[in-house]
Order: structure tokens, then C-alpha cells, then sequence
């Protein structure tokens, strides 16, 4: 399994992640540290726990992560997420926030296939 | 430009990496930023904006850029913007915003807070790095590096000026000229140029390199130092071939300093190799050594050849006699002595009737000479010299406060209203098991649980009402941290601006553990102000904190009461005075529990015992309450009171008419057959004081401890 294959499987620009890291190793680099992220944890807990601004917070962080690593799918999902939560709760936060949270499984079974590949 | 050389150099020749700092919740948009850039410049990483001005405050000096996401916990990055703002740093330290925030009003309110550039959120790694590098180059040149260049160059030009001094030294030490002949040139070329510069816009010189001409004159004649000293020195006529000896040093010179490596780039030691190579070319191209003609001999060597042309007629050589100032004109005026531009005649002759004169200065203030070139080079640099000494100076208080803070173990601090900030020394916070910076320290949670509820109030109040004059607050309290309650003394101090009037702009100080001494003390202050047998405040203290509570609360609903045990007297005489003692302490104890906190107990004689409480709308369930637990029995003695109340709703708030009333209501329940308690009203006022009796119960036993 390639880096090209893990992109497509979960979503993601391949082209233009490498045209701006600019090197494989880069990418291969961050795509492996996404899965130590804890900010979907934290937008999990959050939500449980009705802090919506440190969901937003969240939010954000798993959208800029995604805009880095060109994670197309996470990232739609997580900026549309994030805008939901701007300003407090709205009506469609919790549906989006399931969503983000079956994209980051998507993603993150993605990448595990491919570091056991790589292994 | 020399000043944008002059950062090359600095960037080139120190080995130590700039430091950039990555402000970033995000740990992998960190690290992707810290990838790009880490092969260049030091990282520095703070997870949020509180960490970010931590680290400013300790290393605004060295930072050269600063990274800054938008959305972060604690404090966002436009939270750090207006904090860097309010330090002014800002203005020296360029910030980049980077986020994944594009909206328009965004963007514009951080360019307003002073953001030099803005990425959105996209890393791209060559776009990171070019506008990193171009910003990094931009203030390098406009801010505070300046300040750094600028000594450099002051340092530069003065060893330059030093190392000029040292050869033309050597060179006239050898030549056996009076040391003057070196200022005469030097002069004369400075007095040429200017005039130069008035008559004419052919040689377009610029004040930096009039400076540089004048300064590069004094080595006109380094290249005799290869000159044998026999025909240097020889008086009379040279032989041809001792003429073409000494004609070689203008070439000599030139090549030794084209050969100094350290100087290459020099703009000092370039003009002084055209002077050396070239100050013996003559305008009509008969010259030597290169036979140079009109103006493609440089200005700086046709000046410099006719200031040495005439300082040479006017000075005695071991060859010949001085002439005068007049003659040495007329020679030269004349074709007489070599070949010069008219332009350079013209302005001999304008210069010449002040020559003299200004000759005769220069000597006298030879000695200020070198000092004159260097106070230009520092006039146009004054300010930025200025500042970044100063900031030097600042980072090294700041080192020796950092020291002695550390070596004082104390806790130190430092707080500053807009935005309220609390810092605290690395030892103070570790002592506290606070962060070293504190935002917002009003409503922060972990310093509040420290200080109690009131003391942040209390002491930002008493800061407030100093004065310039006298700035200092002094201030006692508890600290409860780690679960221990240690009393410290906080003294600090109001920083007021100097402005009229004088505003508030923080204030500075410490915080020292005292808990021992006022142990010590509070432990004096409770024998003196309790009672020995029974714990409970004497008479004259209660009456002091009663006074003290009614004057801080003179709305509250306060009732007092007397009380005392019925036939006290007989437990004396019956079981002896110790036992009566027992009963006091029991009495005492029974009190202490059936009382609250805040309620005043105190013992005021013999067997009578004061209370004074506060209670909202009906004191008369607490009365009775309190009335029924002391009642009963103890060790087969029958415990019997009286109980005398009076309320301030009734009574007034004076103190004195207060005891009154609760001793006249006293002295009603004893007339009206004891165990009871009775509240004061105007009917017991013509009633004798209860005292009286009592007192008269336990007479004859003097000496008693319960007396």
C-alpha cells in the first residue's frame, strides 16, 4: 500500500499534499503522527460533555490538521463542524459531529492499513 | 547600501541560529512548521497563548519572529497580539498569523493589531520559508537589528580609524615629517572636497564618502614603508635610479592594502588604495605609475595629490626649505609643481585666504579628530544605538532580577492592569505550584483557592488609594497551598506613571512566609486577650471586637447576653474551688458548642459569661436554644442559668448602653426567681445593675480562680 492508495482510501489530495511538503518523507512523516492526535478524543468528550467551546476548539484543530495534510473528506466535515460551533451550539452540531467523528475512523483505519503494509 | 551589508555579516558570521517561536495548540501543526524551519533557525514552541507570553517575557530580546495561530485555548493568538501590543513588542518582534480562519474581518483586525504577514492555514513549505526569510530580513533592516548594525559600524569605523592612525604613524616615523604633515593633508583634502562640492555637481560624494576621503588620505604615503630609509631620508637631489625607487611607492602602497585580507570589502581600504595607486597621476596624463589622465584619475587622488603638493612647498624637508603659503600658491597656480584640474585650482583658490588659519586648528585639535569621525557615524545612528543599549541594559537587570530572585527563594511578583497579568518568579510559582504567568488573575481559580476569597480585592483596593509619594502596601494572610495554611506577609508596591494625574500601571513585590513569627505572635496576642481558666476572650477584648463589629455592619440585628450560673456560690463552698473551676470550663466549653463561629464568647468575671451574636429576623429560638443546652448537670452538681438579652433593635448600638441593658435584664431574672432568660425593654430601666448582687455572692472568696 502506497501513501497514494491510503489518500484515496481515506479521502485526501495526494497530489497536493506533495506539492507543498515538497517531500514523501514529510508526508509519510505527519500522516503517521495524525493518529496520535487527541483532538477527536477531545471533540468526543467535549460534545458528551456539552463544552461547546472546547468542541469548537477542537473542531478547528482536526480542520487546520486536515487543511496540513490535504485530508479532503475529515476536513469538509470538520470545517463544517467547526462553523456549527462557532458561536455556541446549533441544531446540526451534534449530526455533524457524528460525522466527523465516522470520517476520523475512515481516516485513521486508513493510515493504520497502511503503517501495517509499510511493516 | 552599507547598512544591508552590514546584516549579511551579522547573519553570516554568527554561528548562534535565530530563534523563532511556534505558537500552536496543535502539536502537528507545530511540528510541520518546526520541520520547515528547524535546519535554519532555533524553535521555540508554546501550546497557547499564555505559554507564548511566558516565553516572550523571557526572551523577547532573541526571538526574530513569532508564529501565531488564531484559536487557542486559554488565551487566542489576538489575546497575545494585544499583549504584545501594550509591551510594545511588537514593534520589534514581527509577528505571522497563521490560521485556517480567512474571513475578511479577521484578516483586518489582526494587520490592525500589528501582524506583519498572514498564511492561511495551507502549508505551503516554500511559502512558509520565503515569507519567514523576507520578514526575518525586513525588520532585520528597519527594527531593532539596525541597532545592532549600528555598532557594528561604530566599532568597525573605529578600529579602521585606529588602524589608519597606526600606519600613517609608522609611515611618518620613518619619512622623519612632523607628525603634522598627516592632519595637514587630512585637512586640506576636507576643505578641498567641500568647496569641491560647491562649485560644481560633477563628483556627486555623498557625506559618508567625503568622510571616507578624508579619512583614507592619511595613508597616502603607506607604501614608503618599502622604501629604503637611506633615500627617504637623503638630503639633496636623488640620483634617477633612487627616483625610480621612490616613485615604486605609490604602486607599494596600494598593493599592501589590496593584499590586507580582513579589508577587502572595506570601502575605507578601496578608497585608500585609488589614493595610494594613483596621488602622484598629474590632469595632463604625465604622471606615474599608470599615466592616468584628466578625471580617469579618481577625485579622492587628485584631491589628495595637490593637499600633499602643497603641504610639501610649505614644509621644511631635509631637500629644502619651506616656502610660504603665498609662494606655494603662486607654484602651483602656475603649472610649477604638478598638473591639476582647474575645477581643483578654482578651488584652491577660494579656500586659500581661511588655509592657513584652518591649518593651525586642525593642529590644535588634532587630538579631536578621530573622535569627530566617529561622533558623525554615531549622530546618524544615535537613536538606535541608544535603544538597543538600553535594551541591553534592561536584559541584564532583567538577568540580575532573575538572580536574585532565584537565589532569594522568594516569592516575587510582578502584576500589570491592562491586560491583567500576573507574573511570578520561577521560584515563587514553583513554591505556589502556580503557572509563572497568571492571566486574569482576579478570576483565576488556583490563585484564588491560595489567597481566599477577598484578598485579590483587598490588596488591588489598598494599591489603588497609595499615592506616588507613598507607593508601599504591606499585608498579612493565609496562603493554603498543598493542603497547609502558612501566613505571609505581602509587601508590594504601586507603579504609578508620570503623567499628571499619575496613572495606575501595576505594581510590583513579594510575598515572604512569616507563619512562624505570627505564630509566635498570634499566640502572645491570645494570652493577652483570652481567659486563662477557660479559653474564652476576657472581658476587654470581647468588648473591643463588639465595638469593631457593629462599627463594620451598623445595620445588622444584634443581641447581647449576659448570663450566669444560679448559686455558683455554693459549688464553691460545697465541693471547693477547683471543682468550680471544672464547672466554669464545662460551662465554657457548653458555650463554645452551642455558639457559631462568628458569635462572641467571652468570660466576663467570676460566673458570668457574654455572648454577642448577629441574627437575621428572630433571636429568640437561638436564645432558647443556647439556654436549654447549658442547663443540666454536671458530676452531680445541678447547672442553673440566667440569662439577661439585649437587642440593639431595642437598646441602641452603643456598646456601654448595650451591656447596660443586658445586665438590667439580668438582674430582672434573678428578682423574678432565676433559670430563665428575659429580653430588655424600657420597663427594667430604673432597674438596679445585676452585678452588684452577684458580686456580692462570691465575696470572701478572694483568691479564688474562678474570681
Amino acid at each position: 500500500m502506497t501513501l497514494q492508495d491510503c489518500y484515496t482510501a481515506l479521502g485526501g489530495d495526494y497530489a497536493d499534499v506533495s506539492a507543498r511538503l515538497r517531500s514523501d518523507r514529510l508526508v509519510r512523516k505527519f500522516v503517521l503522527k495524525f493518529l496520535e492526535d487527541k483532538s477527536c478524543d477531545l471533540l468526543r468528550t467535549s460534545m458528551a460533555e456539552k463544552n461547546y467551546e472546547e468542541a469548537f476548539r477542537a473542531a478547528h484543530t482536526i480542520k487546520g490538521v486536515c487543511q496540513n495534510l490535504s485530508f479532503t473528506r475529515l476536513g469538509e466535515s470538520s470545517s463544517r463542524l467547526s462553523d456549527a460551533l462557532r458561536h455556541g451550539w446549533t441544531p446540526e452540531a451534534d449530526g455533524l459531529a457524528q460525522q466527523v467523528e465516522a470520517d476520523y475512523l475512515v481516516t485513521a483505519e486508513a493510515i493504520r492499513a497502511y503503517q501495517e503494509a509499510e511493516e | 547600501m552599507r547598512a544591508g551589508k552590514q546584516v549579511i555579516f551579522i547573519f553570516s558570521d554568527h554561528s548562534s541560529k535565530l530563534k523563532i517561536l511556534i505558537v500552536d495548540d496543535s502539536e502537528m501543526n507545530r511540528s510541520i512548521l518546526a520541520d520547515m524551519l528547524g535546519d535554519e533557525y532555533e524553535i521555540m514552541e508554546a501550546q497557547n497563548g499564555a505559554e507564548a507570553l511566558a516565553i516572550l517575557q523571557k526572551h523577547s530580546l532573541e526571538i526574530a519572529l513569532v508564529l501565531l495561530d488564531v484559536v487557542m485555548p486559554q488565551m487566542d493568538g489576538f489575546g497575545v497580539l494585544s499583549v504584545m501590543n501594550q509591551k510594545q513588542w511588537i514593534e520589534e518582534i514581527p509577528v505571522i498569523m497563521i490560521s485556517a480562519e480567512s474571513s475578511s474581518s479577521q484578516v483586518e483586525r489582526a494587520y490592525e493589531l500589528g501582524v506583519t504577514d498572514f498564511i492561511a492555514r495551507l502549508f505551503d513549505a516554500l511559502i512558509v520559508h520565503r515569507r519567514v526569510v523576507n520578514t526575518i530580513l525586513l525588520y532585520a533592516k528597519q527594527k531593532r537589528l539596525v541597532g545592532i548594525v549600528a555598532d557594528q559600524i561604530y566599532e568597525k569605523e573605529r578600529t579602521s580609524s585606529l588602524m589608519v592612525n597606526i600606519l600613517s604613524h609608522i609611515v611618518e616615523f620613518r619619512n622623519g615629517e612632523s607628525g603634522r604633515h598627516i592632519i595637514h593633508v587630512r585637512t586640506l583634502t576636507e576643505l578641498l572636497l567641500r568647496q569641491l562640492l560647491q562649485i560644481t555637481n560633477r563628483y556627486p560624494l555623498s557625506e559618508m564618502e567625503i568622510s571616507l576621503i578624508t579619512t583614507a588620505s592619511a595613508l597616502h604615503d603607506i607604501g614608503k614603508i618599502a622604501i629604503d630609509e637611506k633615500i627617504l631620508n637623503k638630503p639633496g637631489r636623488l640620483t634617477e635610479e633612487e627616483c625610480a625607487h621612490m616613485k615604486t611607492h605609490s604602486l607599494v602602497g596600494a598593493e599592501m592594502l589590496a593584499r590586507l585580507p580582513a579589508y577587502q570589502d572595506e570601502p575605507l581600504i578601496r578608497t585608500a588604495c585609488e589614493i595610494c595607486r594613483w596621488h602622484h597621476e598629474r590632469y595632463d596624463g604625465h604622471g606615474y605609475p599608470d599615466g592616468l589622465k584628466g578625471d580617469e584619475i579618481p577625485i579622492s587622488a587628485q584631491i589628495v595629490a595637490l593637499a600633499d603638493v602643497y603641504d610639501a612647498l610649505t614644509s621644511e624637508r631635509v631637500y629644502k626649505p619651506a616656502f610660504t603659503h603665498e609662494k606655494a600658491l603662486e607654484m602651483i597656480q602656475d603649472g610649477k609643481c604638478g598638473a591639476f584640474s582647474p575645477l581643483l585650482l578654482e578651488c584652491l583658490r577660494q579656500v586659500a585666504p581661511t588655509l592657513q588659519e584652518e591649518l593651525k586648528k586642525a593642529i590644535n585639535q588634532a587630538d579631536k579628530y578621530a573622535v569627530r569621525n566617529m561622533t558623525q557615524e554615531l549622530l546618524r545612528h544615535e537613536e538606535l544605538v541608544a535603544s538597543e543599549r538600553s535594551l541591553r541594559l534592561l536584559d541584564r537587570e532583567r538577568m540580575k532580577y532573575n538572580f536574585f530572585a532565584a537565589v532569594a527563594e522568594e516569592i516575587q511578583f510582578e502584576y500589570s492592569p491592562e491586560p491583567a497579568m500576573l507574573t511570578l518568579s520561577a521560584w515563587g510559582a514553583r513554591r505556589l505550584g502556580l503557572n509563572e504567568v497568571i492571566m486574569d488573575p482576579e478570576h483565576d481559580l488556583q490563585l484564588s483557592q491560595i489567597l481566599g476569597p477577598d484578598v485579590w480585592r483587598e490588596l488591588s483596593k489598598a494599591l489603588h488609594s497609595t499615592t506616588p509619594e507613598r507607593p508601599v502596601v504591606n499585608y498579612e494572610c493565609p496562603f493554603s497551598c498543598s493542603g497547609e495554611v502558612r501566613w505571609y506577609r505581602i509587601v508590594t508596591q504601586a507603579l504609578w506613571s508620570g503623567d499628571e494625574p499619575p496613572q495606575y500601571m501595576g505594581a510590583i513585590g513579594k510575598a515572604m512566609d512569616i507563619h512562624d513569627s505570627h505564630m509566635k505572635l498570634t499566640d502572645l496576642e491570645k494570652r493577652a486577650s483570652h481567659d486563662s481558666l477557660t479559653g474564652l476572650l476576657n472581658h476587654a477584648s470581647a468588648q473591643e471586637r463588639i465595638r469593631q463589629r457593629m462599627a463594620d455592619d451598623p445595620d445588622g440585628h444584634y443581641a447581647l447576653v449576659m448570663l450566669d450560673l444560679d448559686r455558683f456560690k455554693s459549688a464553691n463552698d460545697n465541693f471547693g474551688h477547683i471543682f468550680g473551676d471544672r464547672i466554669l470550663q464545662y460551662v465554657a466549653r457548653k458555650l463554645k458548642n452551642s455558639t457559631r463561629g462568628g458569635d462572641i464568647v467571652a468570660r466576663v468575671g467570676g460566673d458570668e459569661f457574654l455572648i454577642f451574636l448577629e441574627y437575621d429576623q428572630d433571636v429568640e429560638p437561638i436564645i432558647r436554644r443556647i439556654f436549654n443546652t447549658l442547663n443540666g448537670e454536671y458530676e452531680g452538681f445541678s447547672i442553673s442559668i440566667s440569662m439577661g438579652v439585649a437587642r440593639t433593635t431595642v437598646a441602641g448600638e452603643d456598646y456601654t448602653a448595650l451591656f447596660h441593658a443586658a445586665d438590667q435584664a439580668l438582674y430582672a431574672v434573678k428578682r423574678s426567681g432565676r433559670r430563665q432568660y428575659l429580653f430588655y425593654d424600657s420597663s427594667m430601666k430604673q432597674m438596679l445593675s445585676a452585678i452588684s448582687p452577684i458580686d456580692s455572692e462570691t465575696e470572701g472568696k478572694q483568691g479564688g480562680d474562678n474570681k
